[in-house]
């Protein structure tokens, strides 16, 4: 069940990933020609500057399911198979506490507090918490692979501390 | 104690530990800088805050040059544009003794400017270059050591995300288009030292060359090779002279490498999915570190961390040359444990204020920071470049240490020279006038 989800999550992300990646290049290309056509685009950049958050934000949620952020693991190689088990784990939920403070409860003050404030964006007159809110709910995305994560570490823990390369 | 050496100790306390415990430097660098804050911070304003800068830190269309690039440099990697600039170099400077030695510098130098990633440039060239150098005896450790050492030049010749990301922190001194003026120079000056100590290298071992190719094989391996070159020159020619601004130019690589592998028919549009999926992954581990490195970089503002270090550099290093050299050696460490994009980020706002103060050109540091930082890529215990460039040749890391220090020394030589002379790095900026 848990798998299946996580694996519609995934596919879900790569293809809005896709989508927004295909309109950044659109709409600054179409920002490029429309200044030698001397057509006024004001609206592209602000668009291509929100898009840009969306994309960060939605690629980083999107990168915990494979665990691709950048790591240090030359400590990490020196514990023995059990302090790896242990490591892999405190990383996990190392993640799960900065995506559920910041992220989510950080993400969410911040939605609500641009929104009651009734913030536009100058060109576009969109709510800037419109933009932020992709923030929250990427948290909470990455909360749920995090979870994934340390479930399948669980379960392997036996096969993990007993063999010598199993990576956890 | 003051609030601000409290902050600072907890501060790199806690990002030490967490980087070692190998929790991604993302996070480290998010979960240190939120903590941090707490110190001067009730919770919730804290987290609101460090969610606020996060978000407003990549809120930049002069950022947006860095997906795009990355997007360009894999449209033209799955068009097979590594193995066009390889055949390229080898019809150029195969033929002379230690031939392939050569191919490996030029090759990484032209693929490191159009794909802007050392990395890929490792994997690419060496993966192409390393069976044939096998073959014909050249010993694997050393040659392994010159592609690890030659695809880093890719980083500081332009178009080059890395100094996209210097411009962003040195808030507004540095130029983008600046940036990549001065490049060009340092990253041939590196390049034409690499190829220095490989001939000595070379001649000294009497290294095998390759038959020299007939006048109409080069004609066509150029042919070939120059639609790739000339999307550099387009694009960073377009930024540099004003044409459109660096975030235009990436948009008008993509396209270019686009249109280029569709027409040589290397991609086909099926293939798009994945490649922005392959871009994507790329987009999160450098713009999820922007993002918390920005954070933590308003937080040091905030704390007025700059200034008390800097105070304490000034007045402990009375001359620049000094000064220089400290700012240096504390990279040089730095680059040894940490990757490019933070350091830069983390860095700048302490040091740029320090070496502004002492005279010295915002640009001109920029240079210097990146290629001191190339080094750190090459060494471990955390070198990127090290890694893949082992494991493409399949040799291992301990092996390549000893044929490596002498590359290194050239780097660091290259260094000194960037360092000291600040003519190398402005005086194509300055004659552009930029």
């Amino acid at each position: 069940m848990m798998k299946r989800i996580y694996k519609s999550i995934k596919r879900v992300l790569e293809w809005m990933l896709v989508v927004i990646f295909t309109m950044l290049v659109i709409d600054v290309v179409w920002q490029v020609m429309a200044r030698y056509a001397k057509i006024s685009s004001g609206f592209t950049e602000e668009l291509s500057r929100f898009l840009l958050i969306w994309l960060a934000v939605l690629a980083t949620a999107y990168s915990r399911s494979y665990k691709g952020q950048m790591a240090i693991d030359f400590f990490y190689e020196k514990f023995s198979q059990k302090g790896k088990y242990i490591l892999s784990l405190f990383i996990e939920f190392s993640i799960m506490a900065f995506a559920l403070s910041v992220m989510v409860i950080g993400g969410i003050n911040l939605v609500y507090i641009t929104l009651k404030l009734g913030q536009l964006s100058p060109s576009l007159g969109l709510p800037v918490g419109f933009v932020y809110s992709i923030v929250p709910v990427c948290g909470i995305i990455i909360l749920f692979f995090s979870s994934y994560h340390v479930i399948n570490y669980i379960r392997k823990q036996k096969e993990v501390i007993s063999s010598k390369t199993v990576r956890p | 104690m003051s609030v601000a050496t409290i902050a600072v100790i907890t501060l790199f306390v806690i990002l030490l530990v967490l980087l070692l415990l190998k929790v991604p430097v993302s996070y480290s660098v998010g979960i240190a800088t939120t903590i941090t804050l707490l110190i001067s911070l009730p919770w919730l304003p804290a987290v609101t805050t460090i969610m606020q800068q996060m978000t407003t830190g990549i809120d930049s269309f002069a950022l947006l040059a860095i997906p795009f690039f990355i997007l360009a440099g894999d449209i033209m990697n799955s068009g097979g544009i590594a193995n066009r600039l390889v055949n390229f170099s080898k019809s150029l400077v195969g033929s002379f003794p230690g031939g392939l030695l050569y191919v490996n510098i030029i090759s990484a130098m032209l693929f490191g400017a159009v794909s802007g990633s050392a990395a890929a440039s490792a994997s690419a060239i060496g993966g192409i270059l390393s069976k044939r150098m096998e073959k014909e005896n050249y010993p694997k450790p050393f040659s392994a050591s010159l592609n690890i050492t030659s695809s880093t030049v890719g980083l500081i010749i332009p178009p080059s995300n890395i100094l996209i990301v210097f411009a962003l922190a040195s808030a507004g001194t540095a130029s983008v288009e600046a940036l990549f003026l001065a490049g060009y120079l340092p990253g041939i000056l590196l390049g034409v030292a690499f190829i220095i100590w490989a001939a000595i290298v070379a001649v000294k071992r009497i290294f095998p060359k390759e038959d020299s190719v007939p006048l109409k094989q080069l004609w066509e391996d150029f042919r070939k090779a120059i639609l790739s070159i000339l999307m550099i020159i387009v694009v960073v020619g377009g930024i540099v002279f004003g044409v459109f601004t660096a975030t235009e130019g990436a948009v008008i690589a993509v396209v270019y490498a686009l249109i280029l592998s569709l027409v040589y028919r290397e991609i086909k549009v099926k293939d798009l999915g994945a490649i922005i999926v392959k871009s994507s992954k790329t987009v999160a581990v450098v713009m999820f570190l922007i993002s918390t490195s920005m954070a933590l970089s308003w937080l040091f503002a905030y704390n007025e961390i700059p200034q008390m270090i800097s105070s304490f550099m000034l007045s402990s290093f009375e001359s620049p040359i000094f000064m220089l050299l400290a700012i240096n050696i504390t990279l040089l460490i730095v680059g040894t444990f940490m990757d490019m994009t933070p350091a830069v980020l983390i860095f700048t706002p302490i040091f740029l204020p320090i070496v502004t103060e002492i005279g010295m050109n915002p640009v001109h540091f920029g240079i210097v920071m990146v290629l001191n930082l190339c080094i750190g890529l090459c060494t471990p215990p955390v070198g990127t470049l090290l890694f893949i460039g082992s494991g493409v040749s399949g040799v291992e890391v301990s092996k390549v240490i000893k044929p490596l220090l002498p590359f290194l020394a050239v780097m660091v030589f290259v260094l000194l020279l960037v360092t000291f002379i600040p003519q190398i790095s402005l005086f194509l900026p300055r004659l552009f006038g930029k």
